[in-house]
């Protein structure tokens, strides 16, 4: 297989103009289809079906009543049978047919020792280089999303993940979206606890707080026109990735849209969990990975 | 059980207020000049020690801190000052975050290596080809053990101190900020983690320990700690927090596992205070400890416990008499040149500009109460004597106080 690199650098992050869906034949296929096939047809883009794995006669009639089931135009979709190791395969695939966002099924939750030793929708999300949406309940309706929930971390990245998000939430008709900053301060309460009278402690906490307050709003000042969507503005304390997870799941967020990851995931990472890991850890919701190809 | 007698207690009780009161005293007045609060309970220990109270009326003194007339007291403050330093290691734990270096990936990693790296080949250098301006023989196993601590000693950084200078210059949220700290917090891991090992190779406890299977506890322990012990503690922390009184419930659990582990450490020939930093790591890595727990132990210890642990520093050691202007200077050069060499040249490589990169390595130099913590360890177990450790809180102060200065010159905004 041979693909143009040229093609996917630089390439933005939205619009979605090719979503691709790992087939698994899995008891969750037909939501994972059903809810590929909403996005496809509200992003007018094109739906690559893909399946890693021996090619037959049962798996290729229990895909067509799946899309019968759906009403799926078979002709507006294209289904791609490949073998091989199927991250690889996937990430190939993905590369090959310049693919803008890969959709996958994905536990809530795995159990520890599948966690450390790493799933393919989880390592999937770690090594892709287009955007990864994971699916924790797919519905063969396709989701609604009403509640959005953005992670505003500092990276030259995420203005275009914001920017994605609207995009996202323009296309699926959701008018609550939140662009919310971690806040984790390491050192700050050992650096207090000896030298900071109260009132020095409470105005250090507060001009911190508030700095952070104006880089979400710059971020938000800078991204793309949103018309009628509403942007929240917040600033959630607690370590990265972790913060986010849990403001996601208490504010039960139908989406969390966060960056891809800057380096290279490995078992450190799940180990001494940070960042993103907290994330697979434990799905709050469907997240979007967003990978800006720059 | 033997018990105090009346008049032990009562020395014992005010020997303790005149500490606190006094230390705090004069850290509040040196807060008005921006030194740091260390230096002011050093200042209390060293008037009320041997350097100065004890020249000037040694008969109060010596009816303070009864040291060798009344070995009841003398045991009771020992337990203090023992309890104190593994308290302060439970801290400095809490503040370690293995996932802040990972984050900062390969700058931190380069910083924090090469900024223990080159400051350990010089200490350890210096000690192995001159023990004759330290006053150590030349040969057998005491010199080697030197050289070790020598290079351990200059490796380490102080986070707390590094911490403030960082939120004074308003750099405490930059990206060269907290390079600074995930260096700061990787060097602490590995100098303790190291000093750990000397510890029980100087066979501090009951005698000298095999090396292979001292590395391999150390190991074994800390990653039993940070793997099973911390999904443990993932459970526990959160219904302890909402389930036990507040903040009752998470103050006696937290301190009860750092006192069980380094109890623990203790019995297998580890040094407690290896115990106490693991389970500050552990516990402070945990997402569900709240924030306003850890503050709440860190005002515990850094208000009750430090000053206790620094003003005994003054008690014990004459910093007259054991001043030596050779070893200072020995030691001083080779601070500021290992530190800020290597971490300089490790942010560099890590990709940061020259000047920011020698703002990082000034940064890194500061050892303040760390490197006082870790010489008085050394003191108690023989590896070094009071004009090495005198020399060490001279260079930590020196380091401290110049880090802040030295980082404005260079750093770029």
């Amino acid at each position: 297989m041979s693909f143009d690199l040229a093609k996917l650098k630089k390439r933005p992050p939205y619009p979605f103009e090719t979503i691709a869906v790992a087939v698994a034949f899995s008891p969750r296929l037909e939501g994972v289809v059903g809810e590929a096939w909403r996005l496809a047809k509200s992003f007018d883009a094109q739906l690559l079906l893909m399946h890693i794995g021996n090619r037959s006669r049962e798996k290729e009639n229990q895909l067509n009543e799946h899309l019968e089931k759906l009403k799926i135009d078979e002709s507006k979709v294209r289904i791609i049978w490949n073998e091989g190791d199927t991250e690889d395969a996937l990430l190939e695939l993905c590369k090959l047919h310049v693919v803008d966002l890969l959709m996958l099924g994905a536990l809530q939750k795995e159990n520890m020792l599948q966690y450390y030793l790493g799933s393919l929708a989880r390592n999937i999300s770690r090594r892709a280089k287009c955007s990864v949406l994971l699916l924790t309940d797919p519905d063969p309706a396709g989701t609604r999303y009403k509640r959005i929930v953005v992670s505003g971390v500092e990276n030259p990245k995420t203005l275009h993940t914001i920017d994605t998000a609207i995009y996202f939430a323009e296309h699926m008709k959701c008018k609550e979206l939140t662009v919310a900053k971690e806040v984790h301060h390491p050192g700050l309460a050992m650096t207090m606890a000896g030298e900071s009278t109260a009132p020095e402690a409470s105005k250090i906490k507060k001009e911190l707080k508030e700095e952070e307050m104006h880089k979400v709003h710059d971020l938000v000042e800078h991204c793309r026109k949103h018309g009628d969507i509403e942007i929240c503005e917040k600033v959630i304390q607690g370590k990265p990735g972790y913060a986010i997870r849990s403001y996601a799941a208490a504010k039960k967020a139908d989406l969390l849209v966060i960056n891809s990851p800057d380096g290279k995931l490995g078992i450190f990472d799940r180990i001494f969990t940070h960042d993103i890991e907290y994330i697979l850890e434990d799905l709050p919701c469907n997240i979007l990975i967003v990978h800006s190809r720059t | 059980m033997a018990k105090l007698s009346h008049n032990d207690l009562i020395v014992f009780l005010l020997a303790i207020s005149v500490m606190l009161i006094t230390s705090r005293v004069i850290a509040e007045l040196g807060k008005r000049w921006k030194l740091p609060v260390v230096m002011g309970e050093l200042l209390v220990g060293i008037a009320l020690g041997p350097t100065v109270l004890g020249q000037l009326a040694p008969e109060f003194f010596n009816w303070l801190f009864p040291f060798k007339e009344s070995p009841g007291v003398s045991i009771a403050l020992d337990g203090i000052f023992t309890l104190s330093v593994v308290m302060l290691l439970f801290v400095a734990g809490l503040e370690v975050q293995l996932p802040l270096v990972l984050r900062q990936g390969k700058i931190a990693i380069s910083t924090g290596l090469a900024g223990m790296v080159i400051p350990f080949l010089i200490g350890f250098g210096v000690a192995w080809f001159f023990p004759h301006w330290f006053g150590v023989p030349g040969k057998g196993e005491g010199h080697y053990l030197f050289a070790l601590f020598l290079g351990t000693a200059l490796s380490i950084s102080a986070l707390p101190v590094i911490a403030r200078i960082l939120m004074d210059m308003n750099l405490f949220k930059t990206n060269i900020g907290m390079v600074i700290i995930a260096s700061a917090m990787f060097n602490d891991l590995v100098g303790w983690l190291f000093f750990s090992l000397i510890l029980s190779m100087s066979g501090y406890a009951d005698g000298h320990m095999n090396l292979g299977y001292t590395i391999a506890w150390i190991i074994g322990f800390g990653l039993f700690m940070l793997t099973v012990g911390r999904i443990v503690l993932n459970r526990i922390l959160p219904w302890v927090q909402n389930k036990l009184s507040w903040p009752g419930g998470v103050l006696a659990m937290c301190l009860g596992l750092c006192l069980l582990c380094a109890a623990f450490t203790e019995s297998i020939g580890l040094h407690a205070i290896l115990g106490a930093f693991i389970a500050g790591i552990a516990i402070g890595d945990s997402v569900h400890l709240r924030e306003q727990a850890r503050e709440i132990i860190h005002q515990f210890v850094t208000n009750f416990f430090a000053p206790l642990f620094f003003v005994s520093i003054g008690l014990k050691v004459n910093f007259v008499q054991n001043f030596d202007l050779l070893i200072v200077s020995v030691i001083m050069v080779a601070a500021f040149a290992g530190k800020v060499i290597g971490a300089s040249l490790g942010a560099y490589f890590g990709g940061m500009s020259r000047r920011n990169s020698l703002a990082v390595g000034f940064g890194l130099n500061a050892r303040g109460a760390m490197e006082i913590i870790l010489g008085t360890l050394a003191l108690n177990a023989g590896l070094i004597g009071p004009p090495i450790f005198v020399a060490l809180v001279i260079m930590a102060l020196v380091t401290s106080l110049t880090s802040g200065p030295m980082m404005r010159r260079f750093v770029e905004h």
